[in-house]
């Protein structure tokens, strides 16, 4: 009996996939974002004090603009990088279905001993 | 095992780790299936489990450089998604309950076993506490024996041969039995 209760309970919890818009939609997030994103930085160390209104003025102005070249050339970065992330997709997405599967499969016969090789990151 | 497979994902994994983004999405596509179904029948909703499935693979991203292995890959998965399906089930007051119209995805269209026997072991299934649940899912649904069970679950061995001895204990019990279990009330 409790052989049929296992055997049932494999049956019952075989693997199922993720719908294919929440897969694509997952695909998509994954690959398009940085693997690691720098902390926002400060513009200003909060120690710094400034001489004169006109010194602090001048200095923001030019913080601000450096500040909006940097920007304005990271948007055109992330953009570029969009693009080719959604061509890398695209790319990734037209993998043969067969490799897909076999990928898959190994997964799968490699689960039963892979936990004691690393006990977590 | 397919020796060529896995240095196939061996070498994706290589690639996805020096940036190749590409990559990266083939090992997304292989492991997919396994965190959804994971995170599904811990959780019981399609939008939880679509959320953890999306919140482990972002997670991955910033792992990706300490994972070694297509193997190790595998493991930090289930370990990462099993254990934060518990921590979220533990905040719950009660599991939440599984619609009809998501029932069908809690299991798999392809087996041909009774659905009456499925109704009832996904009924009993969703009674256990959540470290049990995840043990049983872990033991069926991937497949890993005990011990593999204990370290990705970072729990002592016995515990997770006692889950599963009264886990089927229970079940057989009730099963063989014939008595309307829980699951009826989940179910509607």
């Amino acid at each position: 009996m409790s052989q049929d209760i296992e055997s049932g309970m494999r049956a019952a919890l075989r693997p199922v996939a993720p719908s294919d818009e929440f897969s694509q939609k997952l695909l998509a997030q994954v690959v398009a974002d940085p693997p690691a994103r720098s902390k926002s930085f400060r513009l200003v160390s909060q120690g710094a004090r400034p001489l004169g209104w006109w010194l602090t003025a001048s200095l923001a102005a030019s913080l601000i603009l450096a500040v909006g070249i940097q920007q304005h050339l990271q948007e055109q970065r992330l953009r570029q990088s969009g693009l080719e992330a959604r061509r890398e997709v695209l790319q990734a997405l037209q993998v043969t279905s067969q490799k897909l599967n076999l990928a898959y499969e190994a997964v799968k016969s490699q689960s039963t001993s892979l936990a004691g090789e690393k006990p977590g990151v | 095992m397919n020796d060529a497979a896995l240095d196939l994902l061996d070498e994706y994994l290589a690639k996805a780790r020096s940036g190749e983004r590409a990559a990266l999405a083939v090992l997304v596509h292989a492991h997919q299936r396994s965190v959804y179904s994971l995170a599904l029948r811990m959780l019981g909703t399609r939008d939880l489990a679509e959320d953890l499935t999306q919140d482990v693979f972002m997670q991955l991203n910033g792992k990706l450089k300490a994972i070694e292995s297509n193997k190790h890959l595998g493991f930090w998965l289930r370990q990462v998604t099993a254990n934060r399906a518990i921590d979220q089930l533990r905040r719950r007051s009660r599991v939440q309950m599984t619609s009809l119209d998501e029932e069908h995805q809690l299991f798999s269209a392809e087996d041909d076993s009774d659905p009456l026997l499925q109704r009832h072991l996904r009924g009993l299934l969703s009674d256990l506490s959540p470290p049990a649940r995840a043990v049983l899912l872990l033991r069926y649904q991937e497949d890993l024996d005990p011990l593999d069970i204990a370290r990705t679950l970072d729990m002592p061995i016995n515990t997770v041969k006692s889950h599963l001895k009264r886990s089927l204990e229970t079940m057989r019990e009730k099963i063989s039995g014939m008595q309307p279990t829980r699951c009826e009330d989940h179910s509607t």
